[in-house]
């Protein structure tokens, strides 16, 4: 669309979550005035949600941070870029000589652009000389990456998202994509309505169960039994294929012999789910001549999420429906570039593509490529950055894009963490709450701001191209990372991030022929050849791992981290509203919080009654380490004995409740199974939670 | 299956319609009810073209191609008759739609310039309750577009046509608003409206 109301229209790609829409945005004096779905978007065909359309108020936020500032006293003053640089080189060199490089680690963010992440990767690994690097996926979809690469061998959806289209039926486990994942859900909607026979599974009622043609509510944390279940019962009744697992497939014996402890009565037992229920979930999608599996957060942030993404790949493994149009494993990845800043190799034990840092043959073209020798030991994920800091062995931090002391969990060692730092460096479009602990803030760009790549969550590279520049003199986050590279020493000598991208694509075989030239509006699904073909759908013919063969894994069902006793006797679910995105930092810098201005907590009406809680009573919340207080919302949507909030702001600060359990492969936090004593609040709450005392 | 389009031969797919087989040939009739995100619908009468054999101009939006068909996109009776369907259509605005909008190009397009048909107009009623959408009743052509959008695109099943005959318009809920109905405040209705009778509030 082109009229007189703009001045300028950019296509570009959405910076909400990973459904990855293209966005048509449109500027008139240096802002934006509106966003459309861009007809030709192949994840949105013309379609985005509120998030993507109406909320880019915040790019124009007086709060925006428009200068460097520096740390004085207890506050901050404005600095210029000469002065923040210099400090920042002074700081990291020092501390570099003092205690050596592994005592200086960075986070790059899934908010940022592939180009972004790879600079910050390339900062950290050759300007500083460590692998201490980790992403936010590391709380939400690192246990998909693992599982993925364990069963099949690439860390992504094996197919797209118009396989629903294409599917007679489908199963969503642990995610609600009408909220968290909009268009997604709607098409999964639309879908429905056409026919597709949909399977939800999740503790809560959520808005696709009463599309789907059955919903199953297991107790929090015990999907690996129904996993296991749904596995038992589709051998049990003879609809497996047995031409797929003896041609490509391995390790089925040892699956069948587990098997045989996940009867459904056995199951029905563990996870609460009516046997009938799993018998009938396992027939919709053992019969379906094309099914899909889809899941998002509520799989992967358990203590055995991991496993639990391996689970779901056997049942697709040995059913057949995989490696096709129509039956695709479609995780639901949550920031719009936590696929790609994975990809990227934001990760301490990974080079691009996931390539081990102590692969000699990897590492070497990396070193030739940047002409400075490089680490082979594993770095610090984010929890052992923090339990580094604490203990003294982490000096210094560089965080870009994220607001650990929001999102992450355990709030308060966080807090003690950041404040074990000697030397913070944010990077940001605004002051978070992470950002009071840092001793220098980099005034950031939002994704209007600037050029890139996005990978979605079907592998998809995407352009971003900016509407409008960075306020004040604020930066794009590659002109930062870049400059500041080459204040410490190292000139990553890119002009562009399309030179950037030249050059991840000449290192990694994976994405051999994958350029911005060549991505142009309809992207490219990785792995993609130096020619330029990419890959809609993977293992049409064999897997990716040594043999070609897809992997098995038997897996038993063990007891979440955490679970209810006489003192937390309610098990708390975390997750998303329609209306905001993660830390809420740009939803709600928008009038999205007129439509969803206050959390609540969503409480059974038996609990409710028993605990004399009604709609709109302040309510405490108490776990294992923390308290806080909110709102109650009585609704039948949620099982007795559960109840459910959002983490999106705060004043409420959800994360305070979340303990230390954690995923056993890849340290993903339990955000999805807390113990809470749920009790009214007589008198007038406190808005302002304090932390705990370490 | 090969149809002619203005004298030119081109390949469809069995089921296609007239209009897919224009537009694959290159060619162009204007459509106001039509909006390739959902199901073709046949309110307006805008894409009549002409078909050889056929006793009048048919709508190029709902009819299926079939071998052999030759389409006349200039044909003078279908033009006129979608000239004056447009008019009829702008003599109930109060106001003028806004330039950018696709009634006004369509408008455009046909040389509608002047309406014949003064009378009655549509009463300015506007709706600002919501944060981000705004209706303007008065500039409501009852295409269905916004209605459909909700229903086929995303699925909300808020927005239901009211009325009849001059007074047909378009509510969220039962009157209830955009808010306090089923919305999910995607945008999709004020995307594909042709008159901004939905509409952006921020592009007012």
């Amino acid at each position: 669309m082109s009229d007189e109301r703009f001045d300028l229209t950019v296509s570009t790609t959405c910076g909400y979550c990973g459904v990855g829409c293209r966005l048509e945005a449109h500027a008139r004096g240096g802002k934006i005035a509106s966003i459309s779905p861009a007809l030709d978007g192949p994840a949105n065909e013309g379609h985005t949600c509120l998030k993507g359309r109406f909320a880019h108020q915040f790019s124009r936020s007086r709060e925006r941070l428009t200068a460097p500032l520096i740390r004085e006293g207890s506050g901050f003053r404005l600095a210029s870029w000469e002065e923040a640089t210099n400090r920042i080189v002074a700081e990291l060199t020092r501390i570099k000589a003092a205690h050596g490089p592994d005592a200086i680690a960075g986070l790059a963010s899934s908010r940022a652009t592939n180009e972004d992440c790879y600079a910050m990767a390339r900062l950290i690994r050759a300007a500083i000389g460590t692998n201490n690097l980790d992403n936010c996926s590391r709380v939400c979809h690192s246990p998909t990456s693992f599982a993925l690469r364990r069963s099949f061998g690439l860390s992504g959806a094996t197919g797209s998202f118009t396989d629903f289209d294409y599917a007679d039926a489908a199963i969503l486990i642990g995610a609600n994509p009408t909220e968290g994942h909009p268009v997604v859900g709607a098409r999964i909607k639309q879908a429905t309505l056409r026919g597709l026979r949909l399977v939800t599974i999740d503790p809560r009622r959520i808005e696709l169960a009463d599309y789907g043609v059955l919903h199953l509510s297991p107790r929090p944390g015990t999907n690996a039994a129904v996993m296991l279940g749904l596995t038992h019962v589709v051998r049990r009744d003879g609809l497996i294929d047995r031409a797929f697992i003896d041609e490509r497939t391995e390790g089925y014996e040892a699956l069948e012999e587990l098997l045989e402890a996940y009867a459904p009565d056995a199951v029905e037992e563990i996870t609460g789910i009516p046997a009938a229920d799993l018998e009938a979930a396992a027939h919709i999608y053992a019969e379906a001549e094309n099914a899909c599996i889809s899941w998002g957060l509520g799989v992967t942030e358990h203590k055995y999420g991991s496993e639990v993404v391996q689970l779901i790949c056997n049942l697709a493994l040995m059913t057949g429906k995989v490696g096709r149009v129509g039956s695709a494993l479609l995780p639901l990845r949550g920031q719009n570039n936590v696929q790609g800043s994975s990809d990227m190799g934001a990760l301490p034990d990974t080079y691009t593509a996931y390539r081990r840092v102590d692969d000699e043959e990897v590492a070497q073209s990396f070193e030739r490529a940047w002409g400075v020798p490089l680490s082979r030991n594993k770095g610090f994920t984010i929890p052992q950055m923090f339990d580094a800091a604490v203990d003294g062995r982490l000096k210094a931090m560089w965080i870009f894009g994220e607001d650990v002391a929001q999102t992450d969990p355990n709030t308060a060692h966080v807090v003690h963490a950041l404040e074990s730092l000697e030397f913070l460096v944010c990077q940001d479009i605004f002051e978070t709450e992470t950002t009071r602990y840092a001793d220098v803030i980099l005034p950031a760009s939002a994704f209007l701001e600037k050029a890139g790549t996005f990978t979605n969550a079907e592998r998809r590279f995407q352009l971003v191209a900016p509407a409008i520049d960075p306020p004040g003199s604020a930066k794009t986050d590659f002109e930062i990372l870049t400059m500041m590279s080459r204040a410490l020493g190292h000139d990553m000598g890119w002009a562009s991030p399309a030179e950037c991208m030249d050059e991840i694509a000449a290192l990694t075989p994976e994405y051999a022929g994958v350029s911005h030239e060549r991505i142009g509006r309809r992207g490219l699904q990785w792995p993609v050849a130096a020619d330029g073909t990419d890959s809609p759908v993977l293992y049409e013919r064999e897997f990716s791992l040594p043999g070609g063969r897809g992997r098995f894994a038997a897996l038993p069902y063990k007891a979440p981290g955490d679970s209810a006793d006489d003192e937390f006797p309610i098990i708390l679910i975390t997750g998303r509203r329609l209306q905001h995105y993660n830390a809420g930092t740009m939803t709600r810098r928008t009038n999205n919080l007129e439509l969803f201005g206050e959390d609540w907590l969503e409480i059974h009406p038996d609990d409710a009654e028993r605990l004399w809680i009604k709609s709109g009573d302040k309510v405490s919340v108490r776990s294992r380490v923390g308290r806080i207080e909110t709102v109650a919302r009585v609704t039948d949507r949620i099982e007795p004995g559960h109840v459910f909030t959002a983490f999106h702001f705060p004043e409420v600060r959800t994360n305070l409740l979340i303990g230390s359990s954690a995923d056993v492969n890849t340290s993903c936090p339990e955000y999805k199974v807390v113990a809470v004593d749920v009790r009214p609040v007589p008198e007038m709450a406190a808005r302002t939670p304090a932390l705990a005392t370490h | 299956m090969k149809v002619t389009i203005d004298g030119h031969d081109v390949e469809v797919e069995a089921g296609a319609t007239v209009l897919e087989a224009v537009r694959a040939a290159g060619g162009w009739v204007p459509t106001l009810c039509f909006d390739e995100r959902q199901a073709p619908f046949g309110a307006c009468r805008v894409c009549l073209v002409g078909a050889a054999g056929a006793r009048g101009p048919i709508p190029a939006c709902t009819t299926p191609c079939r071998d052999g068909l030759e389409i006349d996109t200039a044909d003078e009776r279908a033009r006129r008759v979608a000239k004056a369907v447009v008019e009829l259509v702008l003599s109930e605005l109060p106001v003028p739609p806004a330039p950018h909008t696709e009634l006004a190009t369509v408008a455009r397009s046909l040389g509608v310039e002047d309406v014949r048909w003064p009378g009655a107009t549509h009463r300015v009623d506007h709706d600002e309750r919501h944060p981000y959408l705004a209706f303007q009743h008065e500039l409501c052509i009852s295409c269905g577009r916004c209605v459909r959008a909700c229903d086929e695109v995303q699925g909300a099943f808020a927005l239901t046509a009211t009325g009849r005959g001059f007074t047909a318009n378009v509510t969220a809920g039962l009157d209830a608003g955009f808010r306090d109905s089923t919305c999910v405040s995607c945008g999709a209705c004020a995307d594909t409206c042709p008159t901004d009778a939905i509409t952006e509030i921020t592009l007012l």
